[in-house]
């Protein structure tokens, strides 16, 4: 046999054994693609609009009710319902009918006209993060525009024109710029890091298991011997046809993102499909280093699972990386996909030159190789190893 | 009679999960663990001191006022000044700031002139939280600022001026139910939850395909007590709930206060809440158990659904706002429910009338999977007792096992004949 054949040889027996189990193509195909078409669409609306809001008016007089008056119209906020009372709001609340809301408390008009500043509170139920963190954003914004309104009117009646009063009530203004997702984008926050995320997982798991079969089923010998007893070679031409189904996973998501919706990319398609390409070649790196240092399918698979599902969070797209603990911190260098998040970060969304993101790109390739130390251990296990459930 | 078949498998399949070491990691050290972690990650809550670089034109006392006490807020930590913005912009490329503050030039000038004066924020947007920190930081010191300014403009002493400052009103901010407004309070009650839910279809399904696998070999023989399939799935629902009754007093109600978070919930309540979503997790676990054929598939099909899972629930993405395809699917899962329930429960201090939706819908759940699995069941283990498919099946197998035996002998005896 010559070592050209047997890596081919292994190749097709990878494919035929790839063909002869569904649970490959539902973990390969339908899983991730399961998971893009979850997420894009879940959050097609970018920002969450029309969240639902109450209020709350014990005053019960003309002031409260102008400042009511001045809360509605905002595209983020809808003012769905009046509630007789704090308790009242509250219970709707823990409905979760509604996510926030006013409070005008009694005696906000004599404190007004007493030249004692009233308060009117803005409630928001945190256990909801997101909804939550944008109500109030606007709530704020419509309470000082409420308070300014009725200033703004005494100014005019006083003579002052629009940039006279603007510069008595607000004297320093905020003008707040968001580099490159001016929209604030939660799909393309969240999609942009999990999607492939989805993909690592798969990639993780489906790599361990498909070694570690080979040895539950005792036909570990039988593929080192079609490989010459050349591990490296058994290695990489098993992988082969999963590298390729999975970077035509990685090619979908790339097109769906940049392509389809139109997501920021400045750099264009190249950085990111040899990231996303890189990626998977780490991730595969990964799990056959796992695979060949732990000699267990079930405990390697376990562990794979782990550090897949812990690279969503520890990746930092949601929760940024220092505001975690420092021991964390340390740990994320450990995970393939938070050099691809980098790597997003600077080539799709800011669009700066690659030199900026050379070591995130070196880092997967290191990934990549990382089986080199061990996988002799993969070569032992594969000829003297039995299966223990 | 069968409630003594009951016990029995039940007493059974409890002794074939401590046996199984397999089993045992989902049962109990993945829940063991799994939250401690997640909860360790998010501690913190919010992030704190973002590091921001400045460019300050303006270079005037109002001006460095207005640096000095943003950074003296908790949200920011100026690192850097700048020249000019190309600076600056170096600095986010690196990742060493996640902002800029840009004060233009002319900015002392027009306050002079008593216009309203802009400062420029730019913020990276790799994540949110810098958004909102860079935001509420310097809104907070421009709020704190603009009051000295109107002061200071009022001790001029112009009628109608101060009569503006009669009008303003107030306002304040507050969180409720989650004080800190961070992550570990807004996303670790759903991990809980999902956890409880997700080792059990793990643990249980893993169950099934080493039965299956077992069956196929046709090593595994069943008593008269598996006769009646509402027996079967009596007793191993009665195990495994008794099981999951220490995990989830460990999961829903040690680890939280463990990390001191809130815990408004009344015993009454959440019991009454936790049983319903425990037994639907139980039958759902079951139901697709049946669609596992060996003991490590429950990984490749199983785990990545936690993903849209914990999005399903709208503890994240709101649900007023999800597209009702996904609305409806989400019903599905008892973890939907179970999330949205106990949040309210746990961090709201919701009452059982509060999540009494919710409460039902777990229930319902419960009997739809209770029939499902039943009529799976009844449809498996009818085939079984007949010498039909899986009988073959078997022998198949156990014949192929045997043939590769003795080939490998072969090949032994004849390596052994050469030498």
């Amino acid at each position: 046999m010559s070592k050209e054949f047997g890596f081919w040889v292994v190749v097709a027996r990878e494919v035929r054994r790839m063909h002869s189990r569904p649970l490959y193509g539902l973990s390969i195909i339908c899983a991730p693609l399961f998971c893009y078409i979850f997420f894009t669409t879940l959050m097609r609306e970018g920002l969450p609009q029309g969240l639902p809001a109450g209020v709350v008016d014990e005053d019960n007089t003309a002031v409260s009710r102008s400042i009511l008056r001045n809360l509605d119209s905002y595209q983020q906020t809808e003012i769905i319902r009046q509630y007789a009372n704090f308790a009242e709001a509250r219970e709707a609340m823990q409905k979760n009918e509604i996510y926030g809301f006013f409070y005008i408390p009694k005696g906000t008009q004599e404190l007004a006209s007493s030249q004692r500043q009233p308060t009117i509170s803005i409630y928001t139920n945190a256990t909801y993060l997101i909804p939550s963190s944008l109500l109030y954003r606007d709530m704020k914004t419509m309470a000082i525009m409420a308070s300014a309104a009725v200033g703004r009117e005494v100014l005019f009646a006083k003579g002052a024109n629009m940039d006279q009063a603007m510069g008595f009530l607000q004297p320093i203004q905020m003008d707040m710029h968001a580099l490159n997702n001016p929209w604030l984008n939660y799909n393309v926050y969240l999609s942009n890091t999990m999607l492939p995320a989805v993909l690592v997982l798969m990639v993780l798991m489906v790599t361990c298991f498909s070694i570690h079969t080979e040895l539950k089923d005792d036909t570990a010998r039988e593929w080192m011997e079609i490989s010459g007893d050349n591990v490296l070679k058994a290695v990489s031409a098993k992988l082969f046809p999963q590298t390729l189904m999975f970077s035509l996973m990685a090619l979908i998501y790339l097109v769906l993102l940049y392509g389809v919706l139109d997501f920021p990319d400045h750099n264009g398609f190249w950085p990111m499909l040899l990231a996303a390409e890189l990626l998977i070649l780490a991730s595969q790196g990964f799990a056959v280093f796992i695979a060949s240092a732990i000699p267990s399918l079930r405990w390697s698979l376990s562990l794979c699972t782990l550090w897949g599902v812990l690279s969503i969070p520890i990746s930092g797209f949601s929760f940024p990386v220092m505001g975690m603990p420092e021991a964390l911190q340390a740990l994320s260098y450990l995970f393939p996909l938070r050099y691809y998040f980098l790597i997003y970060v600077d080539q799709a969304l800011n669009g700066i030159s690659m030199v900026y993101s050379a070591w995130f790109y070196l880092a997967l390739l290191a990934f990549t190789i990382l089986p080199l130390v061990d996988i002799s251990m993969l070569r032992k296990a594969a000829h003297n190893y039995t299966y223990l459930p | 009679m069968w409630f003594k078949d009951m016990l029995d498998v039940s007493g059974k399949e409890l002794r074939k999960t401590v046996s199984d070491v397999g089993v045992l990691v989902f049962f109990i050290i993945v829940p063991l663990l799994y939250p401690l972690l997640y909860a360790y990650l998010y501690g913190r809550e919010v992030v704190r001191e973002v590091p921001v670089a400045v460019v300050d034109d303006c270079r005037s006392t109002t001006s460095r006022e207005f640096i000095r006490k943003s950074d003296a807020t908790p949200d920011l930590k100026v690192i850097s000044y700048c020249a000019d913005m190309e600076e600056a912009r170096n600095l986010i490329h690196r990742h060493k700031a996640y902002g800029i503050i840009y004060i233009p030039a002319e900015f002392e000038k027009t306050l002079a002139e008593g216009r309203q004066a802009t400062i420029n924020l730019y913020c990276d947007m790799s994540g949110l939280l810098y958004y909102k920190a860079l935001l509420s930081g310097c809104t907070m010191v421009s709020l704190d600022m603009n009051r000295d300014i109107q002061m200071v403009r009022l001790s001029g002493l112009s009628d109608w001026e101060k009569d503006v400052m009669t009008m303003p009103i107030e306002n304040e901010y507050v969180t409720m139910f989650n004080p800190a407004n961070g992550f570990q309070g807004f996303l670790i009650p759903a991990v809980l939850i999902l956890v409880l839910q997700q080792t059990l279809v793990l643990g249980v399904a893993m169950m099934a395909g080493t039965e299956n696998e077992r069956r196929r070999k046709g090593e595994l023989i069943l008593g008269s007590e598996y006769d009646n399939p509402i027996t079967v799935l009596g007793g191993k629902a009665l195990a495994y709930l008794l099981v999951y009754g220490f995990t989830a007093t460990y999961v829903l109600c040690f680890v939280p206060w463990l990390f001191n978070m809130p815990q408004l919930w009344q015993l009454p309540t959440l019991v009454a809440f936790i049983v319903p979503f425990l037994l639907a997790s139980i039958f759902f676990a079951i139901s697709i158990s049946f669609f596992v054929r060996d003991r490590e598939s429950c990984f490749l099909l199983f785990v990545f659904v936690s993903v849209p899972l914990i999005f399903m629930s709208g503890i994240s993405w709101p649900t007023s706002n999800m597209p009702s395809f996904w609305r409806t699917l989400a019903q599905l899962f008892p973890s939907t429910h179970g999330v949205n329930g106990f949040a309210r429960i746990n961090t709201a201090g919701a009452l059982l009338q509060d999540v009494r939706h919710e409460c039902l819908a777990l229930w319902i759940q419960t009997a739809v999977y209770f029939m499902l699995s039943l009529l799976i069941y009844e449809r498996m283990y009818r085939s079984e007792k007949m010498p039909g498919f899986e009988f073959v099946l078997a022998v198949r197998t156990r014949v192929r096992k045997d043939l590769r035996e003795v080939k490998r002998d072969l090949k032994a005896v004849r390596s052994h004949l050469k030498k």
